[in-house]
């Protein structure tokens, strides 16, 4: 943190850091409409598919009897995972006072919000009666891990939007203040309601800082709940290939992995879209591929254990589970997620080329894919292999096979989790107005002064 | 007893008999009797001795049921002082399937789903193969019931695993749990839905299944309630099927209708549970397949 | 083209499959010629009756009845004449080897009683002298009462005699059962004594329900027609522990029986995080407030 330079020199720095990061809610070309039109058909066209399955029943589906879990609930685990990314960078690494996580935060939580709606939204989406969601509320029983799900998942949802919101809190202040005409009345009066009068003295400053405290420290159980509790889904039954102690840890980590991934991307759309090279500059990559190659390694840890040891027992059902992961239909599936979407990159990421921008971002591209397919290694292949042998059902109960209105849905849920995240950035700064100016020296009082001298 | 048995038989069918005389047998009026065919004005009843019998539509009135709400309460509560469990032999059993085929009409399944399915085993490479009827087992230490997050499915007094299928969610959640695949969805549109269209739910037999909810064995808990044995067990031509109540000590042979002493048949005939190791302590007892003659089924399975 | 070519292929397999399907059952010649090992007297054919009532009767029914189960294809009516033109080796070969719904018996029933099982066919064979004759069931009444003190029954018979007058029966066999949910499961048989009573004394083993009540069946034997005497809820059978299924604290149930740790551990982490999360929300309102304080 620089010493404090004059007035003059803090509130030209203060103009261009505001100027830089309201690009993401001025920018109003072509591509910005293209893109949003984009992401409102997609997303539109996969709800229609949801509205066939409402109409038709389950049926519509690829899944039967045995495999009675398909693509929904994998992307339902994606989602999860991704989501956990808020916990990481947003509250574990602020918390260790590691300061260049700060700029990354908000994308972290926008990433997390978005996610974890859209989670919600999955599991509706996978219910036979979602007529019936009430009965969750009506009906709930503590000992379910599905009640433990739900409540945790709108627990962390709740937490993320707070956690959103509070730090920008200053920035809504400084934003009505500056901004002018370029902005529609109803955004200005969104950004003067959601200030709650901001005024920037030591007082609520003082707040803002104690309620972040609180949240980051609150989010890590909770956080690390979501994923537990969503592995224990599963870690729950008897099935080979769940029944595991380890399935807790193991998916947290592995979401640490996939979310990290998500995030370099969207820090790399982000810097490339809105020009804000100097704000996730090329350290922050270099950063952020040193956090990726961490978890990874922690993460093919777990990964070794969880396969090594019922290799090396090879119990009946357990093998015949290993064996179509290994040499079976899903053998390129899970060769690519082990090899090519965890080992190369760990390699790869050694070397500092790898942990420049673009090449960063592609390999978290591949890692990303690579995450989705674990996700689906993880609910289907268990399923086609039940204990006892399948017989007398017609030939499509033994496979599992995503029919188009699965494929729908499936876009459906990508699109608008970018949808969520788009607006978001339409909305509100990407980065953190006044934690930037902090950081760069600028007196606190600027960020409020210019209201005054404009 | 007669009283109850006729009120059983109007929940079933949501009708019953205004007339007086057309149905003079108050055995017919059982839940156990089955719609066979509708056509126009007359109805054709399986009943439980096997007989066809056609009955004018115009005989059958809307009956003064019990409320839904009556119906699942009664459902929950199960049987006072029993405690049912069931004996199957294998070595008596031919795959005849009359058990399968009895149970989905009984319990309006389509053709790809079991409540209890023949399944041909075989437990080694040196071993013969054997056909191997699975319905639901009944567990007394449920993985289903543990994870169902709306209490659908739960276990009764008696011992039998229900489900409610006016609460189901269709979540799944319990067919990941089942170790034994015991469980069946209604992915679509369920059999003969619109035959049954307006008919009251009867939550001891799962009729008239629900979409989008789950089915599953319920050892015809309705055929209970009637002093009746299972529809399986007493369709099987093999006398396969033992059934009866664990706290009297007794269980009837569906076939023969012979009773005899439930401890000493699974002491004598070296009883065993499916996948004891699990640990979820099945109602459901196997007599080994000694002298069982499967031989590999060919073709088709359904 | 193709349609047509599967209704043929099914034509064709179906005429192939009609002679198998029960039409024709060829026995091999010299299997046919084997003959009888067993006499054929009243005893073998008695005994051969109970192996047929234990092992086929579910299927074929009550010889002459025409009553047996609705199978494809329909099970033979032992009296009836296809079943009879049958040789003796035949049989034999049929109930040892099975064939389609027919199970075979080879393991399950000895071949001495095979034979036997023979022999009770041959009852029913218009070219031999029927020892077992299906007679009407005779008449008869049964009283019985119960000393609950000594777990005693005591019965006492009479049967209709030819003048249509009830005296007493002596020397028949009683069934004593117990009521179970789907029949009656055997204590015991005792036999009337000359002056057609009989006291029965109940084991002591014998289960009851909870209490140790039991409902006595009492009844004779095929021969005769007589309502079985129900002696309902007798005190007279061992009490036996019905345990209790759901209990509190199993994970399986309801809410009602939930684990207490679950719901604690449940109600704490859920209702603290909420805590903190009013707390926060607290905060922000207080935001709100001190903008004012300034």
């Amino acid at each position: 943190m620089q010493k404090t330079e004059s007035p003059e020199e803090s509130r030209r720095k203060l103009d261009k850091i505001v100027s830089d990061l309201t690009r993401s809610i001025l920018l109003k070309d072509e591509l910005t409409r293209f893109w949003f039109f984009i992401l409102i058909m997609f997303a539109g066209v996969g709800l229609w598919g949801w509205i066939l399955q409402i109409k038709n029943g389950l049926g519509v589906t690829g899944m039967g009897d045995y495999i009675s879990w398909g693509l929904y609930i994998a992307n339902f685990v994606f989602f999860v995972a991704i989501s956990l990314v808020g916990l990481l960078i947003s509250s574990v690494l602020q918390l260790l006072k590691i300061s260049w996580a700060k700029p990354v935060s908000r994308a972290a939580e926008q990433i997390a919000i978005a996610a974890v709606a859209l989670a919600g939204i999955i599991i509706v989406m996978d219910m036979g009666r979602p007529d019936r969601l009430l009965n969750i509320f009506l009906h709930g029983r503590y000992a379910s891990p599905i009640v433990w799900d739900l409540t945790v998942v709108s627990t962390y949802l709740a937490i993320s939007l707070l956690l959103f919101y509070i730090p920008l809190i200053p920035d809504l202040a400084l934003l009505h203040e500056r901004m002018g005409p370029e902005l529609p009345t109803w955004k200005r009066k969104l950004y003067k309601v959601l200030a709650l009068g901001w005024k920037g003295n030591d007082l609520q400053f003082k707040t803002v800082y104690h309620a972040l405290r609180v949240l980051m420290i609150l989010i890590i159980p909770v956080g690390l709940s979501i994923h537990t509790v969503t592995s224990w889904l599963f870690a729950a039954t008897l099935r080979p290939g769940w029944d595991s102690t380890i399935f807790g840890p193991y998916f947290v980590v592995g979401a640490f992995v996939a979310g990290t991934g998500a995030l370099i991307i969207l820090m790399y759309v982000y810097r490339l879209r809105y020009g804000l090279k100097e704000y996730y500059t090329d350290m922050h990559f270099d950063r952020m591929g040193k956090l990726l190659v961490l978890v990874c390694l922690v993460y093919l840890y777990f990964n070794i254990n969880e396969f090594f040891v019922p290799v090396y027992k090879m119990k009946l059902a357990e093998g015949v589970h290993l064996k179509t992961l290994f040499s079976g239909g899903y053998a390129f599936m899970f060769w690519f997620a082990q090899i090519v979407g965890l080992v190369l990159p760990i390699l790869l990421i050694q070397l500092k080329f790898f942990r420049r921008p673009l090449p960063l971002s592609l390999i978290s591209v591949v890692i990303l894919l690579s995450a989705w397919f674990k996700r689906y290694l993880i609910v289907i292949p268990t399923m086609e292999h039940p204990f006892l042998p399948v017989q007398n059902v017609p030939e499509s109960f033994h496979h599992y096979k995503p029919t188009s209105t699965e494929m729908l849905i499936m876009l459906f849920s990508f699109f608008a989790a970018l949808l969520i995240i788009s607006i978001l950035a339409k909305l509100f700064p990407v980065i953190t107005i006044w934690e930037v100016a902090e950081e760069q020296g600028i007196d606190k009082e600027y960020l409020t002064e210019k209201s005054n001298t404009q | 007893m007669e009283k109850k048995t006729r009120r059983n038989f109007m929940k079933t069918l949501g009708a019953s008999v205004g007339a007086a005389g057309v149905l003079s047998s108050g055995s017919l009026l059982s839940a156990c009797n089955r719609v066979e065919e509708v056509s126009g004005d007359k109805i054709t009843l399986l009943t439980s001795s096997g007989e066809l019998v056609v009955v004018d539509r115009s005989q059958l009135k809307p009956a003064e049921l019990p409320s839904l709400t009556e119906n699942q309460l009664r459902g929950r509560k199960g049987l006072p002082g029993r405690s049912w469990v069931m004996v199957i032999d294998l070595s008596k059993c031919r795959n005849a399937r009359e058990c399968m085929k009895a149970c989905q009409s009984h319990h309006q399944l389509r053709p790809e789903q079991h409540h209890i399915n023949v399944l041909q085993m075989q437990d080694s490479e040196d071993t013969a193969p054997y056909f191997m009827p699975k319905p639901c087992l009944h567990c007394d230490n449920p993985p289903c019931t543990k994870v169902c997050p709306v209490n659908a499915t739960f276990k009764r007094e008696d011992g039998i695993v229900l489900i409610d299928n006016e609460r189901c969610i269709g979540c799944r959640f319990c067919i990941a749990a089942c170790p034994y695949s015991a469980r069946v969805f209604n992915w679509k549109e369920p059999r003969d839905a619109e035959k049954y269209e307006g008919v009251t739910y009867n939550i001891e037999a799962n009729v008239p299944q629900k979409k989008g909810t789950i089915s599953k064995c319920l050892f015809s808990a309705d055929c209970l309630r009637d002093g009746k044995l299972p529809s399986c067990v007493s369709a099987c031509p093999n006398g396969v099927y033992w059934f009866g109540d664990k706290n009297e000590d007794a269980v009837t042979n569906g076939t023969t209708k012979e009773t005899v002493s439930f401890t000493q048949l699974v002491k004598e005939g070296a009883a065993y549970t499916l996948m004891k190791e699990l640990g979820t302590r099945p109602r459901v007892y196997y007599l080994p397949p000694k002298g069982q003659e499967a031989s590999p089924i060919e073709g088709d399975h359904i | 083209m193709n349609r047509l070519k599967n209704i043929i292929g099914t034509a064709v397999l179906m005429m192939l499959a009609l002679p198998v399907l029960g039409q024709d059952w060829i026995v091999p010649d010299e299997q046919a010629a084997l003959a009888n090992p067993s006499e054929y007297t009243l005893d073998n054919v008695k005994l051969g009756k109970a192996i047929y009532t234990k092992n086929c009767k579910s299927c074929h029914g009550d010889p002459g009845k025409n009553n047996p189960l609705a199978l494809v294809p329909v099970p033979v009516d032992m009296a009836s004449e296809k079943m009879q033109t049958n040789s003796e080796g035949s049989l034999f070969y049929k109930i040892t080897n099975g064939k389609g719904v027919m199970p075979p018996f080879e393991s399950s029933i000895s071949e001495n009683d095979r034979w036997l099982l023979v022999s009770f066919i041959q009852n029913y064979s218009p070219g031999r002298e029927q020892v077992l004759l299906d007679l009407p069931p005779i008449k008869a009444k049964l009283l019985a009462s119960v000393n609950e003190a000594q777990g005693l029954v005591d019965i006492m018979a009479e049967y209709e005699d030819a003048n249509e007058v009830y005296v007493p029966l002596l020397n028949a066999p009683v069934i004593i059962s117990s009521k179970k949910a789907f029949g009656n499961l055997k204590i015991g048989e005792t036999v009337t004594n000359d002056q057609g009573r009989a006291i029965y004394t109940i084991p002591e083993n014998t289960m009851g329900d909870e209490h140790g009540y039991l409902s006595v069946v009492v009844s004779l034997s095929e021969e005769y027609e007589a309502a079985e005497v129900i002696l309902d809820k007798a005190l007279v059978g061992t009490a036996k522990e019905v345990p209790e299924l759901i209990r509190k604290g199993v994970l399986w149930s309801t809410n009602n029986n939930v684990s207490l740790w679950v719901l604690i551990s449940y109600i704490l982490s859920t209702g603290g995080a909420w805590m903190v999360i009013i707390y926060v929300i607290v905060q922000i309102v207080k935001i709100k407030k001190y903008s004012r304080s300034s």
